[in-house]
């Protein structure tokens, strides 16, 4: 039984939790009658301090713990249910790993687990060490890894079997700004790609990022839960993000908001830290310093690595591409959401393609193109019978050429 | 299957990689050929073999027992400990398959270990006569006595006999006015009985112990019977020594005269000492057509002393019943049997017990197990005190016990050149897998239930 498009992937139903002592009297209250409801091709964050029940919810969800009381639907039954597990992708809150196994024998062992033959095994390693930056330390055993290594095979191997629900545990925990912005990535472009994502977290702004529905938790209990954009619009302000204006432009726009009622600053927006250190890493990686941990292809442009992880997840995935109407549907609001006048909204238009953060922006544009031309199509249909990677990495060549022409 | 395969191969390479087997391995590559050279047992070269594969067997057996006792139980209480399991059992396995993927890669590690070692063993016995160049009398004596698998024979004295013998006595001599009014009736059964055994593997002076066996099948008539015994005086003469003559044969026939015999009577005049086993060899003829065979000692009057054979290891008949290879082949099936039952036993401790504790419990079984006869014993004696209690409670529990000792003890076999009886070899590794199957259910059922992720506050 799977979970058909606009039902809920994930369903809980007063599901508690009271972790007992030894005597069987209770002592924590844990998560405290959740009901949360994740809908197909949602990014879903629980967000909450330290304590407030976010792993806990979890577990319970994969089987890990029994519910006091209540119940939770995954994909529309038990998550036990092996015939369920094999859509999951888990990835827990620390990298539990054998640390005498190495990275490739790592993920051919979760890759049996789900029964795959070894030809589709062998082909998913290999773009998956790719992806996670640690395909030059394959042979490498786990334990001589980096908490940072050892999280990103972590989530290579919550990502072998191509599931369709992915409950994340802390993802983002102890990776570099590089994984931390990889996985943020990658967790877009699976939603793109029709896929449910849960993840719990306590790093705001990765959350804030990444999805598109949340619920804050405290002491067990959901305090508030809404769509990103719901809970975080500020009704009272308008912000505009535009080019380097001439001093009249701005004078015409003070003229304007005044003219309304309104107060005015003006300032040159800040980059985020982030994209600054990625910067700085990529020129590093340009000049080829040496590193002995983990290598993450830093792509000239941020399109280029958003391709990146797209072409890995083709190598994946097999499942139909969604042009994401969220985003458009996000544009549209905001220009609604200014006061009014033809200029504003010029300026708004214009403003989306140099915001400070254009990452997600710049990626669909990009990606939308090539996911109508059918090449995905094709490398999709080559996954089934993995082939070859030159072949592939001379398509992503050819993709990148078209690209710089238009 | 392949998902129990990955479970099993990945607990495989879990103690290989964490050098737990190779310290084992290490330890036997080194004492294996040391104990070749200094193991010299009685002095002869039969005793030399002897105390090699004794203690080689023995040894091999002991380290890969407690080998497998902790790897077992350190490859699924681990996965726990250090939560590699979240990531384990949230795939698409069922947590039975876990189990059995579990106990399936100790028992691996163990059949590759075990068939190492005992083919080492193995060599090295056949090697040890060939380097010390034995020849002759000395090589017979080998071929004979050790490198042959002999079938037994012992006395099974019928209780109901000498039972109803007893209460016939006891009728009669209540009869006749004779009881000892101080004892009860069992009491003085109880001690008719035991007199009654003591006379048939005793002879005063002059007198004889007669022993009879049906269904006796040598291979061969060439071959040779062994007759093996060890007796006890009750004054022991000054030198120890007792004189006797051993006849052996078809006693049956004496009634017809000796002119109408038609199997061969041996006749053995010997002077043994008291409390030690000996053996000597008549030709197999002596069983006749019918697998009858009955031996016979004569206590001469010279020794002037009751001649009282042990009840336990007093007298032993063996014949040549099969080959050292298969003998020793089967020895190693039972000592495998063993190595699987505690792979089962191990895992499925670990599957509610962290691994101090389920290693502890693990021993606690393996000692119980190799002093099994001594446990049921003692618990016996009490059992005719509180019998409906111990049978419903005690009893079952003992039962889950394994036995390494007594019957079982399996290098005692290959030292006495003693045929493993198929019989007994598929009843053992029955009862063992028997035993591990219900270890094996009980630990798929509690770790079905139990939360993997649960914590205690």
């Amino acid at each position: 039984m799977t979970a058909k498009d606009g039902q809920f992937v994930i369903e809980t139903f007063s599901l508690t939790k009271i972790f007992a002592d030894w005597w069987g009297r209770s002592r924590v209250v844990a998560v405290d009658n959740l009901n949360i409801k994740v809908r197909n091709n949602q990014v879903f964050g629980l967000l909450g301090p330290n304590g407030s029940g976010k792993t806990t919810i979890l577990k319970m969800l994969l089987g890990l713990l029994h519910p006091t009381k209540g119940k939770a639907i995954v994909l529309g039954g038990d998550s036990k249910d092996p015939r369920i597990s094999a859509q999951i992708g888990f990835l827990p809150e620390e990298s539990y790993l054998y640390s005498y196994l190495n990275a490739r024998e790592t993920l051919d062992f979760y890759g049996c687990l789900f029964g795959l033959n070894s030809r589709v095994r062998k082909a998913r390693i290999d773009a998956l060490l790719d992806m996670v930056g640690l395909a030059g330390m394959a042979n490498r055993p786990i334990g001589t890894f980096s908490k940072g290594m050892a999280r990103r095979i972590g989530l290579a191997q919550a990502l072998i079997n191509d599931p369709k629900l992915l409950i994340l545990d802390e993802p983002t925990s102890g990776l570099d700004p590089i994984g931390t912005r990889q996985i943020k990535d990658l967790i877009v472009e699976l939603a793109k790609r029709g896929k449910t994502v849960l993840l719990s977290s306590h790093l705001l702004a990765d959350a804030e990022e990444v999805c598109d529905h949340v619920a804050i938790m405290y002491g067990g209990l959901v305090q508030r839960e809404g769509s990103v954009e719901e809970l975080l619009e500020r009704k009272d302000k308008t912000q505009i993000t535009t080019n380097v204006l001439t001093d009249r432009a701005i004078e015409q726009i003070k003229r304007i908001v005044e003219k309304d009622g309104g107060e005015f600053e003006i300032k040159p927006p800040m980059q985020k830290l982030e994209s600054f250190f990625i910067d700085i890493v990529r020129q590093a990686q340009q000049q080829q310093k040496p590193t002995s941990g983990a290598v993450n292809r830093i792509e000239a442009t941020d399109a280029q690595r958003v391709a990146a992880v797209s072409d890995v997840l083709d190598r994946l995935v097999a499942a139909k591409i969604e042009p994401n109407k969220k985003t458009q549907q996000a544009e549209a609001e905001t220009i609604e959401a200014g006061p009014d006048l033809d200029v504003l909204s010029k300026l708004a238009q214009q403003a989306s393609q140099k915001i400070s953060e254009p990452v997600e922006q710049k990626s669909l544009e990009e990606n939308e193109p090539q996911s109508q031309d059918g090449i995905k199509k094709d490398l999709l249909n080559e996954l089934t019978k993995p082939k070859d990677l030159t072949e592939q990495l001379k398509k992503k060549d050819k993709n990148a050429q078209e690209k710089e022409n238009e | 299957m392949s998902r129990v395969w990955a479970v099993a191969k990945n607990s495989f390479v879990s103690a290989m990689r964490m050098k737990t087997a190779i310290v084992f391995m290490l330890l036997l590559i080194i004492l294996l050929p040391i104990m070749s050279i200094t193991s010299t047992g009685d002095g002869t070269i039969k005793g030399r073999i002897q105390s090699f594969i004794s203690y080689g067997l023995g040894l091999t057996g002991l380290l890969l027992s407690i080998l497998t006792i902790i790897v077992s139980c350190y490859t699924l209480s681990s996965d726990i400990k250090h939560k590699q399991i979240y990531t384990v059992v949230t795939k698409p396995i069922r947590r039975f398959e876990l189990i059995l993927g579990k106990v399936l890669g100790v028992v691996v590690l163990d059949l590759l270990l075990l068939f190492v070692f005992s083919t080492v063993i193995y060599s090295l016995t056949l090697q040890i006569p060939r380097l010390s160049k034995v020849k002759g009398d000395d090589l017979d004596v080998l071929n004979n006595e050790f490198f042959t698998a002999r079938a037994s024979l012992k006395v099974n004295f019928d209780q109901q006999i000498l039972e109803a013998r007893a209460n016939d006595a006891y009728n009669e001599m209540r009869r006749s006015g004779q009881l000892d009014e101080s004892k009860n009736k069992q009491q003085i059964i109880n001690e008719m009985v035991e007199a009654g055994q003591y006379s048939m593997h005793s002879a005063a002076p002059s007198g004889m112990v007669l022993w009879e066996f049906n269904n006796v099948k040598p291979r061969d008539p060439n071959d040779s019977l062994f007759i093996r015994f060890k007796f006890e005086a009750s004054i022991p003469p000054p030198d120890k020594n007792i004189y006797g003559v051993w006849y052996v044969g078809d006693y049956r026939q004496i009634k017809y005269g000796q002119e109408r015999m038609k199997t061969p009577i041996y006749v053995t005049p010997r002077k043994e000492v008291v409390k030690a086993v000996h053996e000597f060899q008549v030709p197999a003829s002596a069983v006749a057509p019918d697998g009858y065979l009955a031996v016979v000692f004569y206590n001469d009057p010279i020794n002037d002393t009751t001649v009282i054979f042990p009840q336990e290891d007093g007298f032993e008949v063996l014949y040549k019943a099969g080959g050292f290879g298969t003998n020793y082949v089967r020895a190693v099936l039972l000592v495998f049997a063993r190595l699987v039952f505690f792979a089962v036993l191990g895992v499925s401790l670990s599957t509610w017990l962290g691994f101090p504790v389920a290693v502890l419990c693990s021993l606690a079984f393996f000692f119980t197990g190799v002093i099994n006869g001594f446990i049921v014993g003692s618990f016996s004696y009490l059992g005719t005190n509180v019998s409906l209690f111990y049978k419903y409670t005690v009893e079952p529990l003992i039962w889950l016990l394994p036995k390494f000792d007594q019957d079982y003890n399996v290098s005692k076999y290959i030292i006495d050149a003693r045929l493993i009886k198929t019989g007994f070899l598929i009843f053992a590794i029955g009862a063992l897998a028997v035993k591990a199957a219900v270890l094996l259910i009980a630990g798929f059922i509690i770790f079905a239930r139990r939360e993997i992720a649960k914590v205690i506050v």
